[in-house]
């Protein structure tokens, strides 16, 4: 459906990386693992049930200030929502289906 | 720029065919669109180079303007439409000027680096399937660093043009936003290029940057999450809000106890800046004023030096933030420090209470930052010498009588890049330095005949 398929053709940034011998630095990796952690233990504590900054925190143990960062780049990428804000003036985030 | 860009740029081909136009316009801000338009108008063939992705400078990132309170993206998106579309404008975004030689009156050589997207301009519909798949994210730039973008990335809602980039610095090289493209856009292969292009006249309007707050200490910029600066309010504030509501970024509260510092960076010689931003007490008051719309039951509180309401309407929009209960303290901010609670406490000096030293706590600090020189473009003159005033603006000939034009005849300026201004006298200049590229061009011609 459009995708190309990897086997059919080498991709260009395979030959890029093959051609100026790239490779991703050990800290952008190192990165990347620490954000998919993130990314799956957000995801897990709101799948079922829509939470706010300060319940994900408590329920994850990741602080409430990259908890939120990564909440508002998966908002706007579409992956979550707002369900509902609290007294205390906390929105209530839901992981969308 | 991160290393691997970098190492790809060294390799930029140069093109054969050098292009002709009539001007050149260095920066796609409100001054540069303006001026493009107004001389497009007139007939001229103009170049428009902006180094972003997009156009749109700083005024498309704005929430809305003072002292109308209008959108400013509904002003500025119909604008950087109509420059991406009028037929006698050439619009090169993400690229950069090199080189400007003067070979004489009318005469300039000029020699632009295009850098590659790593996307086929030509194919990109915008339609961010290759950001949905790409694995990588990093702080977005047009969002001052308050969420996250993908190393595969649609500049911004509204960017013109909307082609995606790829930030190869923080790629993984693991093709998945190749595979999903639909329409084969992504081209890792793509080159840079030098373009040559000769040019009658030249608009710099490479506009200003924003004070680097990190450097007063004391306001713990960077340190504490809930201390951001004004262009991070102004952020929240607009309709393409990097969040779902105000909220302050240590844990999506909604703030109830808002703090403003003005001159935060300017009129201060501790930090290198002794010159006012001139926009600074009007923005936050604006700011002041649409936070009280958006949560009617905040307390809002406004720390300043002197209030300087000077243009139409400035002074009666002063008064309406006063009569809608936001509070001003003339106060030179000491000190600010987090409580327990991740709310901030400012320590201040209560002006005109005999010069008290007090402190108030706040749950959100907004630093209303002040606006620096761009000076970096005058490096790119090469035979002749673009000058500078003793701050790092670019020096007006007469800021009396010429103040459009500079120290080399045909090379004008408009916008922020001569001096802090606001959007309306932004545009008025943008206005004055087409009109006087047209002067010149047609003198020169005559000239020639
Ligand atoms: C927080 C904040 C709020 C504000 N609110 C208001 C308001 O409500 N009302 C108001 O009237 N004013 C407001 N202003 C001021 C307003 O931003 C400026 O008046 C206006 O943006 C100036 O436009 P400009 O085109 O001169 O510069 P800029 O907006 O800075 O545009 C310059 C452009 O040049 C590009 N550029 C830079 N260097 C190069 C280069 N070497 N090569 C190619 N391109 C380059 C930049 O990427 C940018 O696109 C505010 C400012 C701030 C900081
Ligand atoms: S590069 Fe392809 S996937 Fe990405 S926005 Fe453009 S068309 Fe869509
Ligand atoms: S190849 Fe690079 S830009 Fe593309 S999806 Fe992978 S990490 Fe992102």
């Amino acid at each position: 459906m459009g995708t190309r398929s990897p086997k059919r053709k080498k991709l260009t940034v395979h030959i890029l990386r093959d051609k100026l011998g790239l490779k991703p630095s050990k800290e952008l990796i190192e990165m990347l693992k620490k954000q998919n952690e993130i990314k799956s233990k957000i995801f897990k504590a709101i799948k079922q049930k829509a939470k706010t900054v300060p319940e994900i925190a408590k329920e994850t143990g990741l602080d409430t200030t990259t908890i939120f960062w990564y909440l508002m780049t998966f908002y706007r990428h579409g992956l979550i929502e707002e369900v509902g804000k609290t007294d205390e003036g906390y929105f209530k985030y839901k992981l969308k289906r | 720029m991160g290393e691997i860009l970098e190492r790809i740029l060294a390799d930029a081909v140069e093109e054969k065919e050098e292009k002709k136009y009539d001007v050149l316009i260095i920066g796609g801000g409100i001054a540069g669109e303006e001026s493009a338009l107004d001389l497009a108008e007139m007939g001229f063939k103009v170049l428009l180079v902006e180094k972003e992705p997009s156009i749109g400078g700083h005024m498309f990132l704005l929430s809305k303007v003072f002292p109308t309170l209008d959108c400013a993206s509904c002003i500025s998106t119909p604008r950087m439409a109509a420059v991406a579309h009028h037929p006698n404008i050439t619009l090169m975004t993400y690229s950069e000027v090199k080189e400007i030689e003067k070979r004489g009156e009318g005469d300039f050589r000029v020699r632009i680096l295009k850098k590659p997207r790593f996307v086929e301009e030509s194919l990109c519909t915008g339609c961010a399937q290759c950001e949905s798949a790409c694995p990588v994210i990093v702080p977005k730039e047009y969002d001052f660093g308050l969420r996250g973008r993908k190393a595969a990335y649609i500049p911004f809602d509204t960017a013109v043009p909307k082609i995606a980039v790829i930030d190869i610095d923080h790629c993984v090289f693991c093709g998945q936003c190749e595979m999903v493209c639909p329409v084969g856009a992504i081209n890792f292969l793509q080159k840079p290029k030098i373009i040559k292009v000769k040019v009658g006249a030249i608009i710099v309007a490479t506009g200003y940057k924003l004070f680097p707050i990190g450097r007063k200490k004391e306001y713990m910029y960077g340190k504490l999450a809930n201390v951001i600066t004004s262009m991070q309010m102004d952020r929240v504030l607009a309709p393409t809000r990097p969040y779902n509501s105000v909220l302050r970024p240590l844990d999506g509260k909604e703030p109830m106890n808002i703090a403003f510092v003005l001159c935060s960076g300017s009129r201060d010689r501790t930090v290198g800046n002794p010159l006012c931003s001139q926009v600074c007490c009007m923005y936050s008051i604006k700011q002041a004023q649409l936070l009280m719309g958006a949560l009617p039951l905040a307390d809002i509180t406004i720390y300043y030096m002197d209030i300087r309401a000077f243009g139409k309407g400035f002074e009666e929009f002063y008064q309406q933030a006063k009569d809608m209960g936001v509070i001003f303290i003339k106060g030179r901010i000491a000190k600010i420090e987090p409580t327990e609670n991740g709310d901030i406490v400012v320590h201040y000096e209560d002006i005109e209470n005999g010069g008290k030293l007090r402190k108030a706590v706040h749950d959100l600090v907004v630093l209303s930052v002040g606006l620096l020189p761009n000076p970096e473009i005058a490096k790119v003159f090469k035979n002749v010498k673009l000058e500078l005033d003793e701050y790092g603006w670019i020096k007006q000939k007469d800021e009396n009588i010429s103040p459009v034009e500079t120290s080399i005849p045909g090379v004008f300026t408009a916008g922020c890049i001569i001096g802090p201004k606001d959007i309306p006298d932004t545009v008025v200049e943008a206005a004055a330095a087409a009109a006087h590229v047209a002067a010149y061009l047609n003198e020169v011609r005559r000239g020639g005949e």
